[in-house]
């Protein structure tokens, strides 16, 4: 054991990494092969692996993971397009804050999910009510967070700005924004991570493709190892997606690191 | 005798109590003119309104009562006509060196060709060739404060505003520093608002120290320093510079003695 806030290795940190997962699986591995747990109700990772392989290769599931990534970004960039300047104009601007910040911090609790029986009704079972969902669930969040960072800028950057010449439009586009750029890609990401949960619960009711449609049918069959891995089929996306938020967060902004 | 470029006139400034508390006085009805291309030191103990005093000239803070004009014209609010160099480091971090450097010249949408001209050339005089591509957090405090020095200069301000910049710097590098703005001071002649609590550093670089009491503060002497320019390191340690330095020193201590009381 390292002391408190010691680092360590890169080399360390992968193995420790790795050798968690390799844990968990065994784990499964033992509670399942090992008869511990009816395979009614939990498959061992073997299943899961052929589960997973016939859907991919007979049942098409590669269109339905596409199917999903595209709702989830388009719910998701249709957010961030919206409440990023939002919430950029509220943690400028202290009067559009104070007009908006109470009904975004009301909204923010309203649970995207519950939204689903009322979106059906308003746009159908097709893809904007998807969307609709995943967009509801992201925007208030986006915005609280983003006027949160940009209402935190140190002020004496703003001054420093005002005595170069800088005025009111100036600040916002020169400082405000870049000063927040690398926390609003921080808030993205995170996000994006919820944006996960909520399309799932989408295409859990009336939906007719998607990861999470695949996931309810299999239900009623009883496939837990099919299930099991559309689930982490969702974790391995959510992985990749987060490496390359941090890569491209790191390409963007390599003031922060230098 | 040369012409008046800053007149401050009864500037006083009361921040309100906090939480129903006493309103505090940070700064008494306080009058100053300053001649163009002279080099001002605001000497006084910490928390004498000195900072607040430097902050109305820059338009950053209001004054409670009375005005501040810039050649003829009063001043309203931060402008380009006022650089102003921070105790706390304040590049852009976002900006290599250059472009914090350019930052000013942008704003006033100098042409490219132009802004780099200028800005190479304050690179020069601030002795950071080499290190225009680098981000602010890779240089060192020094480094910053000479960036932001640049920064302020290169926007031709009619008067420079500096605010306890070397506060955070070691000895050595701070007597560096000293030595660089004077050397600047003396070949562009620019006018020169500095406040310190440092009384070598107030003697050394000035052609007037202004001593202030402790708060409310207001102007308690106003003492020039006929020093001969160039002005070296060494000269800290001749007789002329040891009397100042006593007298000053007298003054400043039962200052900071009443400051201790108050607070």
């Amino acid at each position: 054991m390292n002391r408190p806030l010691e680092p360590v290795s890169q080399g360390v940190r992968i193995v420790l990494g790795i050798s968690f997962f390799v844990l968990f699986v065994a784990a499964w591995a033992i509670a399942t092969l090992g008869g511990f747990v009816s395979r009614t109700f939990l498959a061992d990772p073997i299943t899961m692996l052929n589960d997973g392989w016939l859907l991919l290769t007979r049942f098409g599931f590669l269109t339905d993971i596409g199917v999903t990534v595209w709702r989830v970004l388009g719910g998701f960039v249709m957010a961030a397009i919206v409440a990023v300047p939002l919430g950029v104009m509220m943690g400028a601007y202290k009067s559009i804050e104070a007009l908006l910040e109470p009904f975004v911090s009301f909204a923010r609790y309203l649970p995207a999910s519950a939204f689903i029986p009322l979106l059906i009704l308003w746009a159908g079972i097709g893809e904007m009510q998807k969307l609709l969902v995943i967009f509801i669930g992201s925007v208030f969040q986006i915005i609280l967070m983003v006027a949160v960072a940009v209402g935190n800028t140190r002020r004496d950057l703003v001054e420093a700005a005002y005595t170069l010449g800088s005025n009111d439009r100036g600040v916002v586009k020169r400082v405000l924004i870049p000063a927040n750029a690398p926390e609003i890609a921080e808030i993205l990401r995170l996000v994006l991570g919820w944006a996960w949960t909520y399309v799932i619960v989408a295409e859990l009711i009336g939906s007719s493709s998607g990861i999470g449609h695949m996931i309810i049918d299999s239900q009623a069959l009883l496939a837990t190892g099919q299930m099991i891995f559309g689930i982490i089929v969702i974790g391995i996306i959510g992985l990749i997606s987060d490496f390359l938020f941090k890569g491209l967060n790191r390409a963007l902004f390599p003031w922060r690191l230098a | 005798m040369t012409s008046t470029i800053l007149t401050i006139d009864n500037v006083s400034r009361v921040f309100p109590g906090m939480r129903g508390g006493e309103p505090v006085r940070a700064l008494e009805p306080t009058s100053l003119t300053v001649a163009e291309n002279d080099f001002i030191t605001i000497l006084g103990p910490s928390g004498c309104g000195k900072s607040t005093l430097l902050r109305i000239v820059a338009g950053l803070d209001r004054p409670s009562t009375g005005q501040v004009s810039l050649k003829g014209r009063a001043i309203k609010g931060p402008g380009a006509d006022r650089g102003m160099v921070f105790q706390s480091y304040t590049l852009f971090p976002w900006l290599t060196v250059a472009d914090n450097i350019a930052y000013g010249l942008r704003e006033k949408g100098v042409p490219l060709a132009q802004r780099r001209e200028i800005v190479a050339s304050y690179i020069e005089k601030v002795g950071l060739r080499g290190f225009e591509n680098h981000y602010p957090k890779q240089l060192s405090g020094g480094m910053q404060q000479r960036t932001a020095i640049a920064r302020a200069l290169a926007n031709d301000p009619a008067i420079l505003l500096l605010d306890e910049p070397f506060g955070a710097l070691d000895n050595q590098t701070r007597s560096l520093m000293q030595e660089l703005l004077l050397g600047i001071w003396e070949r562009e002649r620019k006018t020169v608002l500095f406040v310190t609590h440092d009384i070598e550093e107030a003697i050394f670089l000035a052609s007037r120290v202004i001593v202030m009491t402790a708060r409310p503060g207001r102007i308690k002497a106003d003492i020039p320093v006929d020093l001969p320019h160039p002005r070296h390191y060494t000269m800290k340690t001749s007789a002329a510079f040891s009397d100042l330095k006593a007298q000053l020193t007298e003054e400043i201590r039962v200052e900071a003695m009443r400051a201790s009381e108050i607070h």
